[in-house]
């Protein structure tokens, strides 16, 4: 133990003063989710602040009608009016995007209107303007329930007339099953990416780079056995996959507490971090990391120099992705299968914990298959950093 | 001391590699029968051309990998069935010694010294011994990756005897170096065998073999074709000069 702590000390000392290291394992890790939710809060503010300042320019063709609507709808700020002779001009204008909107009223609206009918009032519009599009229909809908009152009005009449009855939503489900059928694996898979890639770099310098340094040769000639050697070196490599995750963490949890960021989705992300969430994502984490570790060191000690690893081990980010994918589907969830699948176990059981409707025994397989897995990826980077055909290759 | 006795290595070839060389053998024999002794408080030279078989040798003495057959006797220890204790014992160096280059001498210095289980007042002492001997003082605590290849050398030849081995492996330790690099590590090899040790070092270089060495062993194609004293060689040389007494050897054979 004391030859394997040795190595570990050593280990994380060299990675620590690798400005890479430490650009890649901690800083992105720790800024990710500020930068990210500062990002699209500014967004979203910014884009909602333009919406709100932008003008919608409307044409009509009255058609010898009344302007009482017209009249009342000018009234609301940032809606600028502009009369037509006839719906050809108007379409020609509507073309031309001097107006993207237009309103052509029946030549009988308001004789219809006043007999009880239903005149008609035709909208015209480029497909393209959907956001001017619904601005103005909304304005109508306001109309169209003043014009119902008016006429319910006039014929001495509650509006619940004509509305037999009403639908009321009554939704007793789980916020929190909603959130979690539909982005509950979304925050443990960023914590999966994080670790993964947290555990990448330190695998690589620590086997590739060492072989490339020619540091390795001298190393297999000190009293310490090849298992010592591996071992000091695994704590190194899953304690940085370990650390990025929760760096990430830390962003997320700092971004959301300190950074006055308010609005339903920072409740939504409030909400997933339980402490229970949490507790068990890093239950499950340990022996991730140790796997993920256990898939690099193979790789890392095969290949004769940093690049050649990083070339091989970059495109294995797809199998962080696609499990997690997998796990986003609404539908899939954690049973006596998925529970055995790494990756798609961790986030299925994060799922299961953000829905409310976590089944321990579940999370208990998934807790011990990963062990096994990690257990099983140990024995190979032991068997692989044996072979003198792979160290001295 | 070390005692080699009937060494073979084996490598699997690959069907690229049969392609390459040209053969259908799928195993190539990097060394063959090999056998010597290194006698302590002497320099034994082992000499051959490129792709003799020497750094498999002193690798397989180093136990950095592992014979197909034959026995390895290390200070009297079994390199084969106690490949651990036999590390303890040996000092490794070649010319293309990396060091990590972020480290300070300090650091790299503690680190071999705590993996050789060394105690802390001896490790000071033969730590300060190295760096006055050879003039570190300045640079001990500069990261390594800031170091001139002079520097860089002084650093792995400490970092080979800070445990104090009784048997030191140098495998072209001078390859690639400046005279004035070089010359520390001979002067290593000689303090080395002025204190007792048992020296091996591999070489293509006939000047630097005949300055140190007092045996020699020449190995070509993995198969031993001359092994005695440097005094014998000299002695039965047909021709003028070892360069060319080497070469003929290489050559008959």
């Amino acid at each position: 133990m004391k030859k394997i702590i040795i190595i570990a000390k050593k280990e994380f000392l060299d990675l620590l003063r690798d400005k890479r290291t430490l650009v890649r394992m901690i800083l992105i890790p720790l800024l990710v989710f500020p930068v990210i939710i500062n990002l699209v809060t500014m967004v979203q503010s910014s884009a909602a602040e333009k919406e709100a300042a932008k003008e919608v320019n409307v044409g009509y063709v009255l058609n010898g009608q009344s302007s009482t609507m017209i009249d009342n709808l000018a009234m609301i700020p940032n809606y600028n009016f502009y009369e037509f002779s006839d719906s050809t001009v108007l379409r020609d204008e509507i073309l031309g995007d001097s107006v993207t909107v237009g309103l052509h009223f029946a030549s009988n609206f308001d004789n219809d209107y006043n007999e009880g009918k239903t005149p008609e009032l035709s909208l015209f519009y480029e497909g393209v303007n959907q956001e001017d599009l619904g601005k103005v229909k909304f304005l109508l809908t306001m109309q169209d329930s003043l014009y119902t009152d008016m006429r319910m009005q006039s014929i001495d009449k509650d509006y619940g007339f004509i509305e037999p009855f009403s639908i009321v939503n009554r939704d007793i489900g789980d916020d929190n099953e909603l959130i979690a059928k539909y982005a509950g694996g979304m925050l443990p898979y960023f914590f999966l990416a994080f670790c993964f890639m947290g555990c990448m770099i330190p695998a690589i310098d620590m086997f590739a780079g060492e072989k490339e340094r020619g540091t390795i040769e001298t190393l297999l000639t000190t009293p310490v056995k090849r298992l010592q050697i591996v071992f000091g070196k695994m704590i190194v490599i899953t304690t940085f996959g370990l650390l990025s995750a929760s760096l990430a963490l830390l962003g997320l949890y700092f971004s959301l507490n300190f950074m006055g960021m308010e609005g339903d989705f920072m409740d939504t992300i409030k909400g997933m971090l339980s402490p229970g969430l949490i507790g068990t994502l890093y239950i499950l984490l340990v022996p991730l990391a140790i796997f993920f570790a256990g898939i690099m060191i193979p790789v890392s000690v095969y290949s004769r120099s940093f690049k050649e690893a990083q070339s091989i081990l970059t495109p294995l980010n797809i199998l962080v992705v696609l499990p997690a994918i997998f796990g986003f589907l609404p539908g899939v969830e954690l049973d006596y299968t998925t529970s055995f699948i790494p990756i798609l176990n961790v986030v299925l059981a994060c799922k299961s914990l953000i829905g409310g409707h976590a089944d321990m025994i579940l999370i208990g397989i998934t807790f011990f298959s990963l062990i096994i897995l990690a257990g099983l990826s140990v024995f190979i980077s032991v068997k692989q950093f044996g072979k003198e055909g792979n160290v001295l290759r | 001391m070390i005692k080699v006795e009937n060494l073979v290595k084996e490598f699997k070839l690959s069907k690229k590699q049969q392609k390459e060389n040209n053969t259908s053998e799928k195993v190539a024999k990097a060394v063959n029968g090999v056998s010597f002794e290194c006698k302590a408080g002497r320099i034994f030279s082992l000499l051959g051309p490129n792709g003799a078989g020497k750094t498999t040798t002193l690798r397989m003495i180093s136990t950095i990998v592992k014979p197909t057959s034959g026995s390895i006797i290390v200070d009297g220890i079994d390199v084969i069935k106690e490949p651990q204790d036999a590390r303890a014992k040996i000092g490794f160096l070649t010319g293309s010694t990396g060091l990590y280059e972020r480290l300070t001498p300090n650091e790299v210095l503690k680190y071999f010294a705590d993996l050789n289980d060394m105690d802390k007042a001896t490790f000071e002492k033969r730590r300060d011994y190295y760096y006055d001997l050879l003039d570190m003082h300045d640079f001990k605590s500069k990261k390594i990756g800031q170091m001139s290849t002079g520097m860089k050398q002084k650093v792995s030849i400490t970092r080979t005897m800070i445990h104090d081995p009784n048997v030191v492996v140098f495998d072209e330790p001078t390859s690639g170096l400046d005279v004035i690099t070089a010359e520390n590590i001979i002067k290593l090899i000689n303090d080395c065998k002025n204190e007792g040790k048992t020296v091996i070092f591999s070489s293509h270089i006939m000047s630097e073999v005949d300055l140190l060495c007092d045996d020699l062993a020449i190995i070509n194609k993995g198969k031993l074709l001359y092994s005695g004293t440097m005094e014998d060689f000299r002695t039965n040389m047909q021709t003028d000069t070892l360069t060319g007494e080497f070469i003929r050897i290489v050559n008959e054979n």
